[in-house]
């Protein structure tokens, strides 16, 4: 206890310095803590733009569809299926998709097109599908041999809303599929490589067109929150009692975009790193110079008794203390940045896409992470800076350091 | 250890101690032998150089010894680790130094009670002895002042009061005197005797003052590391 009361005292001795101890570890936890909201609320905005806008948060497929699509490859009696995700927790919106490839053509224009049958309103719940429209309208609630083109497909066919399209493909049956439909729209999903074949059929059409009655390729499924989604789509699994469908988060079936996030986040350990090291520099600074300056009252610690131990824990305990008020400072004030920076977000010099979605505007996240990390942090660094001053002060020889003035 | 060494403090045997200043070495200490009773009073005194502050220094396991023995109270202090000496002195002496050495963050009253402290003496033990104390060497209503609100005297005492609150076995002060005026120093000197009439303790003390030898006891004079005379005082 004595212990901890020369060590509080110390520490506000040298008022200057104090204070700029304490700010250096303050501003490294406020940087290092809004650094850490910074990126994992951009993340999450990207991760959360991505998958509700294109792909959803679970996705499932008849087994091996991932690793090896084919048209044969599908999921069955869909609706008894999605009816069945409804009931699992969390879940909110559930749509179906099937897929395939053909020919299409426009007038005397012809291209290789991704044919995607979808449901207009499930979609549009799931997806927001009808936001991605940027001309005409989006398709009508019930089949009406309507297609939605790509943008770059549009171009490239020198397609415009009201032309007729033209589509052949291969029926699942061995038959050739081929049937006429109007474009009612354009379609800008935010994936400029895929708008450049996409051409979207409501799924009845395409269900027609292919001879895949009451079958889909893929159901997308989106929940409340990112977290914890392998607990959801072991539930819905569980749930469906289909083993031959696979249920997939999107860190499976989007593995790649997956990788690529990790990656970056990772990059920003050295941002939180090179905020360490700054601190670690002004705290071991002020630990020896104070050392030095006390080597004297330490020589007299010694000599009237003080164990060396007891010492040591003085000079860290001091560096502590002034590291806990840092952090419950730093604390405040993080907060009330990230706070602000989660609500108004920072607009970006230049909009940049990634994995389809454009971003223009980047937020913070308030979460315990970005809280307990680099406090963890700050203590760790300040223990480690004080620990050879605080070996120096323990080892003081009393009778020489006493002689010291 | 025999019966005959029960009632001597410090016995040392062929002191020697040896130091490098600036790469060139220096003989403190030559061969001392000196024996400290219990309940003695003595100067050691001598010129700057003669070896009296080394000699507190080695006697109290602060400093090292190139050859020779001390034994403090009964143990001989080359067979101790850096902890044990730590504790011993915890236990066994109380220090006064020239430039009192208060411990600047505490008050005077925390400054008195530290060393209890670190001998987890109860609470109120440890004030009624700070009480006590204070109030016999004259520091009445200053318990709450830190050391920076004393003048050179007051701090004294409380050097004084925080070496022998403990009631160590040897009371051991460096220069007790040097940096207080005659008065205050003839005073300091005159309650330490008191004290050491009074409760028994063991005090040796350094001095070059001429006044402040003339209190001692016994008086051993030391010259160029080696005991020039020993004698005893009236």
């Amino acid at each position: 206890m004595v212990t901890f009361k020369i060590a509080l005292r110390n520490s506000f001795r040298q008022k200057r310095r104090t204070t700029l101890t304490v700010l250096t570890m303050l501003g490294g936890f406020a940087l290092a803590s809004i650094s850490i909201a910074w990126s994992d609320g951009s993340y999450a905005y990207v991760i959360d733009m991505f998958t509700r806008n294109q792909m959803g948060h679970i996705q499932l497929h008849r087994a091996g569809y991932l690793d090896r699509p084919s048209l044969y490859k599908t999921v069955d009696d869909y609706k008894t299926l999605g009816a069945a995700i409804e009931t699992v927790e969390r879940v909110q919106h559930w749509a179906p998709r099937l897929y395939s490839s053909g020919l299409a053509s426009v007038g005397e224009k012809s291209s290789g097109v991704r044919i995607i049958g979808v449901d207009p309103e499930r979609e549009t719940a799931t997806t927001r599908f009808d936001k991605k429209v940027t001309a005409g309208r989006s398709l009508s609630l019930s089949a009406s041999h309507e297609a939605l083109l790509g943008t770059g497909l549009a171009k490239t066919l020198k397609a415009k809303v009201g032309d007729e399209v033209v589509i052949v493909s291969q029926g699942a049956d061995g038959s050739i599929a081929n049937d006429l439909y109007r474009i009612v729209g354009l379609i800008s999903s935010g994936d400029a490589i895929g708008d450049r074949t996409a051409l979207y059929l409501h799924l009845t059409d395409a269900q027609e067109l292919l001879v895949l009655e009451n079958r889909v390729h893929e159901i997308a499924v989106v929940v409340d929150g990112l977290d914890d989604l392998d607990e959801v789509a072991a539930a819905i699994q569980t749930t469906i009692q289909q083993p031959e469908t696979e249920v997939a988060t999107w860190q499976e079936f989007a593995r790649s975009f997956y990788v690529a996030m990790r990656a970056d986040q990772q990059g920003s350990w050295i941002s939180l790193f090179v905020i360490l090291l700054v601190v670690a520099v002004g705290v071991l600074n002020t630990v020896l110079m104070t050392v030095l300056e006390r080597r004297r009252e330490y020589g007299v610690l010694r000599a009237v008794g003080t164990g060396p131990g007891q010492v040591f824990r003085m000079v860290v305990m001091e560096i502590m203390i002034m590291a806990v008020v840092s952090i419950v400072v730093g604390s405040a004030v993080a907060y009330v940045v990230n706070y602000q920076l989660s609500i108004e977000g920072v607009a970006l010099p230049t909009s940049f896409t990634y994995g389809g979605v454009t971003f223009d505007r980047l937020y913070t996240i308030i979460n315990a992470r970005s809280f307990y990390i680099p406090a963890v942090c700050i203590i760790l660094t300040a223990v480690a800076a004080s620990l050879l001053p605080a070996q120096m002060a323990a080892r003081v020889a009393p009778a020489r350091a006493m002689r010291t003035h | 250890m025999n019966a005959d060494n029960d009632h001597k403090v410090i016995i040392a045997e062929g002191v020697t101690k040896e130091y490098s200043d600036d790469g060139v070495p220096v003989m403190a200490l030559r061969g001392i032998d000196l024996t400290i009773e219990q309940g003695e009073f003595a100067a050691i005194v001598g010129p700057s150089g003669s070896g009296k502050t080394t000699f507190l220094n080695v006697v109290s396991g602060l400093d090292s010894i190139t050859d020779g023995s001390v034994r403090l109270d009964g143990k001989l202090l080359s067979s101790m680790s850096g902890r044990e000496l730590s504790d011993y002195r915890r236990d066994k002496i109380g220090f006064i130094f020239q430039a009192y050495n208060l411990i600047p963050v505490l008050t005077v009253e925390e400054n008195v009670e530290y060393i209890m402290l670190l001998q987890g003496i109860d609470k109120k033990e440890r004030h009624r002895r700070v009480r006590d104390l204070l109030s016999q060497l004259g520091l009445d209503g200053m318990a709450d002042r830190l050391p920076s609100r004393l003048s050179g005297g007051q701090q004294q005492r409380v050097a004084v009061a925080r070496a022998i609150v403990s009631r160590p076995a040897l009371v051991l002060a460096d220069e007790p005197t040097a940096n207080l005026d005659s008065k205050t120093a003839l005073d300091l000197i005159d309650m330490m005797r008191r004290l050491n009439e009074d409760s028994g303790v063991t005090f040796v003390f350094s001095t070059h003052d001429s006044m402040i030898m003339a209190r001692a006891r016994r008086l051993i004079v030391l010259k160029d590391g080696r005991i020039d005379r020993d004698e005893a005082q009236a």
